[in-house]
């Protein structure tokens, strides 16, 4: 025995990052590994073996890491089955599973954040719930942003502040990665001596957050909204980017890593016993999405686009938490670049 | 609610087929995973491509109808299955929209068929491109060309049921995303015709790293002229431009 062990006193250490990597891959026992694999803003969280197959030094994801692996984009709930008897409902079985994410930004963690008040909140989803639970979270603090990062201006990015509702922070600090513990069950499960940071370590931290929230490009006015939202729902700029622009195609809302929306339908096969209940991503910006008996509540284009911007930008009372975590993914992915921060400050003049 | 059970008789199937590849039949017939189970639910009592035996007369519970009307017969012919059929669906492009046939639609029939064949056959009665809709009510559509098995399938199961079929409304962005492709159209800017085509496929082409032509044909809710602004952005010719959206729906932009 050697005595003190300071690492398990403070969970915050300084480790080469290969002998990271090698814990990591260690971890593969037990977890599927995902990270993300490719480059830029076209990376892509998937299964990997190791970390050679990620690049941590990716900018940004099309689908975001929370929501693909924890709330599928297609799922079955209930499986229907028909015979003479009757009909019998069977569920699927829980997912059991166990998975890491490796490398989710702060917006990332804090989007599933959200997730967990829709999914975690009234109502508990048992699929959400089980990947949930058995989803090992280990975030990473940003080095680049994205010309159409706003994270700064939400509160959610580009470091994470965050202390609790995921496993663990990383920062890369050169050739160390610093590692924070910020669960339990990553206290148990890392097990890598390293060295203890000191004062210099933590200032390099700040020194290195000052100058990247320096490099932000977008800056708008993120407080305020809610008055004229409510004063003015009607417009022009709305009406306008709707309809010289918005393809009501969805991919905005398919790429939010906090929209939740999802529509649930059955499937009858052609023996007629068998019935899949499916859930399915859906979104607002699709006419159908409103379509109700009797008729459709957003049947304007307009009208979809505006129940977007002001779900991401105002809302806040429905989770208390703002719709958008600034990932700028939305804006990224519309074929026409329609961008909601433009249109809020368009509404603010 | 009644619907068809065990005990009762199978519905009566008849699958028409008019101008067209023929490709929804074949992808009637080859219905991989349920081939089976569809013999043992439906009685199919016309379809040529499979059997050439059954008549045509009906009655049937299901008409299922490809291709576009081309030829005065053909309209006679759709009359007679319609006034026979419970329900009757067009099934693939070339019925619900013209599709290919319907290419030459800005084109007076005289240079077609000059074009198409070297002598004059004077027995040809060639029409300007119809769908099926013109001409007798339709209770609903197949879209695709052809059509995936999902929605042919719950375009019969519906039947069986008595209910409205679910098919999607939305783009085929939608199915896009849901498979995870990286957007063709974004990053890498191919004129994919997706955000303005109506879903069914499972994003076929896309995920094949092609651009979306729109074989299923423009969405209800589509935004054409906003997606011809961003082809303008990218480069594209008014003239190739024209081209993307007329090539399966070439009725509606030739009219
Ligand atoms: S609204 Fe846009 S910027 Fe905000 S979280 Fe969703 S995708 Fe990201
Ligand atoms: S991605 Fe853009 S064009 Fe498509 S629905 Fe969203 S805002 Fe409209
Ligand atoms: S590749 Fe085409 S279909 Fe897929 S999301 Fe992009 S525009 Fe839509
Ligand atoms: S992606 Fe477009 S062209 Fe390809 S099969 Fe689907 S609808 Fe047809």
């Amino acid at each position: 025995m050697t005595g003190e062990n300071v690492f398990q006193k403070n969970y915050e250490v300084l480790i080469c990052k290969e002998l990271f990597a090698g814990w990591v891959e260690g971890l593969r026992d037990d977890f599927k590994l995902i990270g993300p694999v490719g480059d830029g803003v076209n990376a892509e969280f998937r299964e990997i073996a190791s970390l050679k197959e990620a690049n941590l030094d990716y900018q940004s994801t099309m689908l975001p890491p929370g929501k693909a692996y924890l709330f599928k984009p297609l799922e079955e709930i209930v499986l229907f089955n028909a015979g003479p008897g009757g009909v019998a409902a069977e569920e699927p079985p829980i997912p059991v599973q166990k998975q890491v994410l490796i490398g989710v930004h702060a917006c990332d963690t804090h989007a599933v954040f959200y997730l967990d008040k829709v999914f975690l909140g009234a109502f508990t989803d048992p699929f959400y719930k089980a990947r949930r639970e058995n989803t090992f979270i280990i975030s990473l603090n940003c080095k680049t942003v994205t010309d159409l990062c706003f994270c700064h201006l939400i509160g959610t990015g580009p470091y994470l502040k965050a202390q609790s509702g995921y496993d663990m922070l990383l920062t890369d600090m050169g050739g160390e990665f610093l590692v924070e513990l910020k669960s339990e069950r990553s206290k148990n499960l890392f097990n890598v001596k390293g060295r203890p940071p000191e004062a210099g370590d933590w200032q390099k931290k700040d020194e290195m957050e000052t100058r990247l929230l320096k490099s932000f490009k977008k800056d708008f006015k993120a407080d305020g909204l809610r008055q004229v939202f409510l004063s003015r729902p009607g417009h022009p700029v709305l009406k306008e980017t709707a309809e010289e622009r918005c393809l009501s195609c969805a991919n905005c809302v398919m790429v939010c890593p906090t929209c939740f929306c999802h529509d649930v339908y059955d499937e009858t096969d052609l023996s007629l016993t068998r019935i899949k209940r499916m859930r399915r991503w859906d979104a607002c910006q699709d006419y159908f999405f409103a379509q109700v008996h009797g008729g459709n509540f957003r049947s304007e284009r307009q009208a979809r686009l505006r129940q977007f911007v002001f779900h991401k930008l105002d809302y806040e009372g429905q989770f208390g938490l703002k719709g958008t975590v600034g990932c700028g993914r939305c804006i990224r992915w519309c074929p026409t670049g329609i961008d909601l921060t433009e249109i809020a400050e368009e509404m603010m003049k | 609610m009644r619907f068809f059970s065990p005990g009762d008789r199978k519905p009566r199937v008849g699958f028409f087929k008019f101008s067209c590849c023929t490709g929804c039949g074949f992808q009637l017939a080859y219905f991989q995973k349920s081939l089976e189970d569809t013999l043992k639910s439906f009685d199919f009592t016309f379809f040529r491509l499979a059997s050439s035996s059954g008549t045509p007369e009906g009655p049937f519970d299901l008409a299922l109808v490809e291709g576009a009307v081309t030829e005065p017969y053909q309209i006679i012919e759709l009359k007679k299955i319609r006034a026979n059929s419970a329900v009757l669906y067009a099934v693939g492009s070339c019925a619900i929209t013209g599709g290919i046939p319907a290419i030459k639609a800005g084109v007076p029939e005289m240079e077609v068929q000059n074009k198409a064949y070297r002598t004059k056959l004077y027995g040809l009665t060639s029409l300007r491109p119809s769908v099926l809709g013109d001409y007798v009510e339709i209770d609903g559509s197949v879209r695709g060309c052809p059509p995936g098995e999902r929605d042919l399938q719950e375009a019969m199961v519906s039947v069986l049921f008595h209910r409205k079929p679910e098919f999607a409304g939305y783009s085929v962005c939608v199915e896009c995303k849901i498979k995870g492709n990286i957007c063709v159209l974004v990053a890498e800017g191919l004129p994919c015709m997706g955000p303005v085509t109506n879903a069914g496929c499972g994003a076929l082409c896309p995920s094949y790293h092609r651009a979306c032509y729109s074989c299923f044909g423009l969405m209800g809710q589509a935004n054409t002229a906003a997606l011809k602004g961003k082809f303008r952005k990218l480069g594209l010719t008014e003239d190739e431009i024209e081209r993307r959206f007329s090539l399966f729906d070439a009725l509606e932009t030739k009219k």
